[in-house]
């Protein structure tokens, strides 16, 4: 068993709706993107193109971030999950430089969507899990997962270009896509293995 | 009693080391330890450790000896004198709360016009997330980033909460209107009043103005204008933001409000600019779903703009093109397909639009001696009447004498026409190469498949799998209403329209829910055998440009009287700054704005502003924005979250294809402060106006409340029973409010005889549009009575491309177009102070900047992030922002996310430097600028771009 996610891109319009999804699942706040869309352009006019890479945790199989975390916050799942306890983190920070996906996150203070104009009631109950001096990150909504829903960003995709589930099960969904339509994994060469997957555009 | 202390985590911060030694006195307890790191490291120390009531806070660990502890009584000695202090957990909500509520509420989504069906959780009273609800069969429980985001527009803190009224009487941008909050009583007073006077003076100098986005605010707005006796209505922005001239061919060719693809079954996408499918457009995620489904399937998706929108970023093939200039390449396409290819539906343009009708020299149809439209039978080589049933083959070509009349199929005229049009000269005017004009043109033209057909639900269809898409940029411009025209022709030359494959029409018929019949829509025959819109068709029901009204003198600030096609306008600033230019013998003196930020979205504000400002203008709505400077009251809404709607099945709020779907939108929870919603108030002030009969006669029209739903003057109802007979009317009596509340969705099937109604229905659409010169000349005649100078050499029956303005510059300094792209994630300006979607437009590298060329801004020096500013030629006025330097931008343009720059203070997100530019700021709001025949705006002007001298 291990938990994966496919994106496919040519489905995705990057249109930044897993961006919100995650937020409004997880309540972060202002700043932290467990999931986000990162825009860039190749090439010059009038033969260009542009790309829109939603970006999130890949859970690697060999994930650095574990390595150097000193205080053992973050462990990896049976279910490949990468992890973070905040009461275990001591806010070291040592995992985001070693994360070469930009996954995480350091919330060091609580702070408004409105700034100067307080918590609005919707940011005062979702912060309450949202602990400051620690670092942060997409766990593929755990939470969701065991109530047999896949993740947020998944579910709520305008364009349906996410996928979860098993990618060592041959006939899952995911695996298929991967195995059918090319999937890669982004900068496989550094040997982490995520197990976030994209279909070419 | 010494005592080792390690501090932890956050904790280390804030006392700037790991370890302390601290000599207490015996038997000391926790809460002396923290009264002695008090003394030593500072205040800060207690209000990070304890609450107010002097608990410890949550996310604060202290162990003695290893063993975490919870209580300050606890003795030190009891642990070995060592002390482990973390404080990793600084937390927003304080102590664990108990769960008295846990409810999900199924409503509907408003942050646009596709309406989708959410489900919204609310614990303890607090709103704590938006979905899809996955049992919609339009969006499978998928929702678009401005959907989910919708909370913070309920908890926006900066929304108006209670009645305020104006004690500065100084009016203008930037100047503070110094409101003082009044009750709701004093409030309608007041507006009772001023409505009062109005209405027994003149009800004519009342002006209504609203936005289509919530059609049940709009629907009342005009419901009330039109009871109260005002003609004065204006649904502001859609001029300038709306495809205008798309929705009058909507109405005549798809018997709709608007058009998507059909995703199910296109393999060709000519998308002139739509972002159909692509985060915007009609039933947005609807959409958005099916059209990435098409391209899995392998749909080839071309998009013709000049900027690389989401759309483009996302085909096969941009093609960028000169702004302005796609009706030439239209056109191009057609005389290619038509004059080179022989790619063309004969069968479809004979059956199924005018082609075939005989027109003589004079550019009418030619009819016999009772009136009846002619055409020329090829079988027997003989006029007949085009409804004969005897006609055994509608001639396309040829040229015939009736009598003495000479005459040729429309068909014809079109074929000679884009003659002109050839690949070099189109070539010339879009900066297309030839041979890419050429090799769309033909691919297109296969694609089309003419000729195959698909057996659907055992029906035997024509199958046309090319879509043409075309909407507010494309046709944005000076002649919108010709480019309108092109594009639809270039859909029947094919025959791709409402049939599968093709464009279709939403929800251009219905034949109602198998179990009780209702609703029924759909196309019917009309004069000279061309469609008419049913009376349900349209969202308004007072539209029709088919058979056009009369042209009458100006009668209202809005000008629509004077020309018989458009359903918006952006003319009452400029008529309203001298009504008597116009020969309105009244002046607007009180304005009732409903939602809508007209000075943000209409062009020129300076100019909007000066019309207004010396008027009593009522505004109603959720924000102190940009309308808000020129009100002298501002009455709080309730949003979408806390309303009651009659209308969340907008004509374009789902796919075409599939199942219909049909929902409420209720409030998921009570209007908090003092916010009401816009369409109870109003049936309050029809109370104290005297006007309850009135208004129950207007929106018993307006809803379609018939028989036992009428609603009847001689009681009164409240907002809530409105709501009810209206869904009850609309879908049987079990339908009802209770019903859609416990149930949701009511759903069914959508069958091959409404989605692709063409084959089925007897019809005819014209693609020869041969009432316009008529039309054009009654809009002279009222030209020259009034001195308007409108632009009537539009109304020709053939389509053709005409330069805009801008095309005609001759100013060297201003050398660069300037046009916006919509910001998908943004609903206009109705979402720029929602913090979740400023954050994205912060991350998106184009949305809040000025975007150049990069090769163009190389040649004048400007460097990616430079402060620059941009000059209109035809307001002088200017805009300044950061440029970004982009390659996916044709040479010639810079272009700009719309609906960004607010100014307003009462907005505090989107107010600030930098976060994009009011491009209406640009835009003259002028005759020479708008389309006569449709009203709609140009949305193209020369400017100058130039870096600022000091860069911050």
């Amino acid at each position: 068993m291990r938990y994966g996610m496919v994106i496919d891109l040519k489905r995705c319009i990057g249109c930044y709706g897993c961006q919100i999804s995650c937020k409004m699942e997880n309540a972060t706040p202002p700043g932290i993107l467990y999931a986000r869309v990162s825009k860039e352009e190749i090439g010059e006019f009038p033969n260009v193109r542009r790309a829109s890479i939603p970006m999130l945790c890949m859970h690697c199989a060999s994930p650095p971030c574990q390595e150097v975390c000193p205080s053992g916050a973050t462990s990896q799942r049976p279910d490949g999950i990468v992890e973070i306890d905040d009461k275990k983190c001591v806010g070291c920070r040592y995992c985001m430089m070693a994360c070469p996906y930009g996954a995480r996150y350091y919330h060091a203070k609580v702070r408004s969507y409105f700034p100067g104009q307080g918590l609005t009631p919707y940011e005062e109950w979702g912060y309450r899990n949202h602990p400051t001096g620690v670092v942060e990150k997409c766990d593929f909504c755990q939470d969701r997962l065991a109530a047999g829903q896949e993740p947020a960003c998944a579910a709520s995709c305008p364009s349906h270009a996410r996928f979860f589930g098993d990618l060592e099960d041959p006939f899952s969904e995911v695996a298929m896509l991967v195995r059918d339509r090319g999937g890669y994994q982004l900068h496989s060469q550094l040997g982490t293995d995520p197990s976030v997957y994209y279909l070419p555009s | 009693m010494e005592t080792a202390v390690r501090f932890y985590g956050y904790f280390r911060d804030i006392v700037n080391e790991g370890r302390a030694q601290f000599n207490l006195p015996v038997g000391a307890n926790l809460a002396d330890l923290i009264q002695a790191l008090t003394e030593r490291y500072g205040d800060r120390v207690r209000e990070r450790l304890l609450r107010g009531d002097g608990s410890l806070q949550s996310g604060v660990r202290i162990a003695v000896g290893g063993k975490v502890v919870d209580s300050l009584d606890h003795k030190i000695e009891d642990g070995g004198r060592e002390v482990d202090v973390f404080v990793m957990h600084e937390v927003a909500g304080g102590a664990e709360v108990e769960i008295k509520e846990d409810v999900w509420i199924d409503t509907t989504c408003a942050l646009c016009y596709s309406c989708c069906a959410i489900r919204v959780h609310r614990v303890n009273g607090v709103v704590i997330k938006i979905e899809g609800n996955p049992d919609c069969p339009s969006t499978n429980g998928r929702i678009c980033p401005k959907g989910l985001s919708g909370i913070m527009m309920l908890y926006d803190p900066n929304r108006i909460n209670t009645p305020l009224k104006r004690t500065n009487p100084e009016k203008g941008r930037g100047i503070d209107p110094k409101w003082v909050p009044i009750s709701w009583d004093e409030a309608l007073d007041i507006v009772t009043e001023k409505l009062r006077k109005v209405r027994q003076e003149d009800p004519r100098k009342l002006l209504a103005i609203g936005s289509v986005t919530n059609l049940s605010l709009y629907r009342q707005l005009l419901s009330f204008a039109m009871a109260f006796g005002t003609p004065n209505s204006w649904n502001s922005g859609a001029g300038t933001h709306c495809g205008a001239g798309e929705h009058i061919m909507a109405a005549m060719v798809h018997h709709a409000w608007a058009w998507n693809p059909d995703a199910d079954h296109c393999k060709y996408f000519l998308n002139f600019g739509t972002p159909a499918g692509f985060g915007a457009h009609y039933a947005n995620v609807a959409m958005t779903q099916r059209m990435a489904d098409a391209r899995v399937k392998g749909m080839k998706h071309v998009v013709i703009d000049p900027w690389m929108g989401m759309a483009a970023e996302k085909a096969d093939e941009w093609v960028p093109i000169r702004p302005g200039t796609d009706t030439a390449l239209v056109l191009g396409m057609i005389n290619l397909l038509i004059n080179e290819y022989g790619l063309y539906d004969a069968e479809s343009l004979k059956h199924h639009t005018n082609a075939p009708y005989l027109i003589g020299p004079d550019g009418c149809y030619v009819r016999d001696e009772k009136g009846t439209v002619q055409v020329w039978d090829a079988g027997e080589g003989r006029a007949k009447a085009y409804d004969d049933p005897s006609v055994q083959d509608f001639a396309l070509e040829g040229s015939y004498t009736l009598g003495d009349t000479a005459c040729q199929p429309a068909f014809m005229l079109h074929k000679e026409k884009v003659k002109t049009y050839t690949p070099e000269r189109v070539s010339s005017k879009t900066t297309v190469p030839p041979q890419t004009i050429t090799r769309l043109a033909r691919e297109f033209g296969e694609a089309a498949c003419i000729g195959s057909t698909i057996t659907l639900e055992g029906k035997t269809l024509p199958y046309r799998p090319v879509v043409v898409g075309y909407f507010k940029g494309s046709q944005g411009h000076r002649h919108a209403a010709l480019a309108a025209m092109a594009a639809e022709l270039l859909r029947e030359v094919v025959g791709a329209s409402a049939v599968p494959g093709a464009t279709l029409g939403t929800h251009a018929r219905s034949l109602g829910n198998p179990e009780t019949g209702i609703p029924h829509w759909g196309p019917k025959v009309g004069p000279d055998g061309l469609m008419v819109l049913d009376t349900f068709a349209w969202p308004v029901a007072s539209y029709n440009p088919y058979p056009p009204r009369p042209a009458r003198k100006p009668e209202t600030v809005t000008l629509i009287e004077c020309v018989p096609l458009p359903g918006s306008t952006s003319f009452p600033p400029l008529v309203m700054a001298d009504p008597e230019k116009y020969g309105l013998d009244y002046k607007i003196e009180v304005v009732l704005n409903a939602c809508s930020n007209f000075p943000m979205t209409t062009a020129d504000p300076d100019l909007v502003s000066r019309a207004f400002k010396d008027l009593y203008i009522i505004n109603y709505g959720l924000f102190p924005d940009e309308s808000s400077e020129l009100a002298d009251l501002l009455l709080p809404d309730a949003c979408y979250l806390e309303r009651l709607d009659t209308d969340t099945d907008w004509m374009c709020s789902g796919p075409p294809t599939g199942a219909w779907a049909y929902h409420l939108r209720q409030p998921v929870v009570q209007p908090l402060h003092q916010r009401r919603q816009f369409e109870s108030v109003t049936l309050e002030l029809a109370e104290r106006l005297d006007m309850r009969q009135d208004l129950y006669m207007v929106l018993n029209m307006m809803h379609h409340l018939e028989g036992e739903y009428a609603l009847d003057p001689e009681r009164q109802y409240t907002w809530e029973e409105v709501v009810d007979r209206r869904y009850k009317a609309w879908y049987g009596a079990k339908y009802g409010v209770d019903w859609f509340r416990e149930n949701s969705i009511l759903t069914w099937p959508k069958k091959v005889e409404e989605v692709y109604w063409r084959p089925f229905m007897p019809v005819r659409v014209p693609i020869y549009f041969e009432f316009f010169p008529r039309v054009g000349q009654e809009v002279e005649k009222i030209k020259q009575e009034t001195g308007i100078p409108f632009d009537t050499g539009d109304f020709q029956p053939l389509p053709d491309w005409k330069p805009c303005r801008s095309h005609e510059s001759t100013n060297p300094d201003f050398d660069l177009f300037a046009i916006y792209f919509r910001a998908p994630f943004h609903a206009f300006t109705y979402t720029g102070n929602n913090p979740m979607l400023d954050e994205i437009s912060k991350m998106d590298p184009y949305n809040f900047r000025i975007n150049i060329n990069t090769q163009t801004a190389a040649g004048k020096g400007i460097r990616d992030g430079d402060w620059v500013m941009v000059e209109s030629e035809a307001t002088g006025k200017s805009v300044r922002g950061q440029a970004k330097l982009a390659q996916g931008l044709h040479p010639e343009v810079i272009a700009v996310a719309g609906s960004g720059g607010h100014w307003a203070k009462g907005l505090p997100v989107a107010t600030q430097e930098g976060k994009g530019v009011n491009f209406e700021w640009l835009l003259p709001l002028t005759f020479e600028d708008t389309d006569t025949v449709s009203f709609n705006q140009d949305l193209c002007v020369k400017v100058k771009i130039y870096k600022e001298a000091s860069q911050p």
